[in-house]
């Protein structure tokens, strides 16, 4: 694969049903990508599901208002997987480095850490005022 | 979205989410399987052969499912989880405490 393959999700809701629609970009665009092995691909599309949920729930926790959108960019190139959010949410402060995974009788906490385990790159950002997670893997 | 096939058997009842098991359906499952608990008891079988995908809320579903069970006196075990499911049951740990079986007999017989 020569060139890029890029997909977009433009302006949706932050809210619960807009992660159908994450879903369905990834499931557009993985044909466009090519061949990935495939535990490659659930653990992409497994972080890129974690981070939408995390949008979504730190924007309802945060305020709940509504006119709260976000944005994903999905690329994929001969050497890596990338994709990038960006939410008008409130600032979200995130500290990836205190992540550790939930112990096994607890039912949350489990999101960002299944996200770093399956990414070799995981970033938050506040960049104009809004939140960005920039996430990248490499294909092979 | 997400449908649930809810079946009886012998040795048990059997749920089987066809479809994402994610933050979105997640509550819709929890509501499905507490309503099985409470009517049926016993041993409840996840059949995960329909279930595409599962992220953080629907493993935290499973793991409040398992809890409700054994509070009720029952069992909750999971059964046939696909490729990804098998990934995140993996990286979490979620494996020790829910153990999947191949399949749903399997997960019947105990």
């Amino acid at each position: 694969m020569a060139e890029t393959a890029r997909r977009e999700l433009v302006d949706a809701d932050v809210e619960l049903e807009s992660l159908e629609l994450v879903h369905d970009l990834l499931e557009e665009w993985w044909p466009a990508v090519g061949e990935v092995p495939m535990q490659r691909r659930f653990a992409f599309e497994t972080a890129v599901i974690e981070i939408a949920g995390n949008v979504v729930e730190h924007s309802r926790r945060l305020d709940g208002a509504p006119g709260r959108r976000f944005s994903l960019v999905l690329e994929a190139d001969d050497r890596s997987l990338r994709a990038r959010f960006e939410d008008n949410g409130l600032p979200a402060q995130v500290d990836l480095s205190t992540v550790t995974m939930a112990s096994l009788d607890e039912e949350d906490g489990r999101g960002l850490a299944l996200a770093l385990v399956s990414l070799d790159r995981l970033e938050h950002l506040l960049v104009d005022g809004k939140n960005v997670w920039e996430l990248e893997c490499g294909r092979a | 979205m997400i449908e649930f096939d809810v079946r009886k058997e012998e040795g048990g009842t059997v749920v089987g989410p066809q479809g994402r098991l994610t933050m979105v359906s997640a509550r819709a499952f929890r509501d499905t399987v507490t309503e099985v608990i409470e009517r049926d008891g016993g041993t409840i079988v996840i059949d995960l052969a329909g279930t595409t995908f599962v992220d953080s809320s629907g493993l935290g579903a499973l793991v409040a499912c398992l809890k409700t069970a054994r509070q009720a006196g029952g069992d909750l075990r999971i059964a046939a989880p696909t490729e990804q499911v098998t990934m995140v049951l993996g990286i979490t740990n979620l494996d020790r405490v829910l153990r999947p079986r191949a399949t749903v007999d399997e997960a019947l017989r105990g």
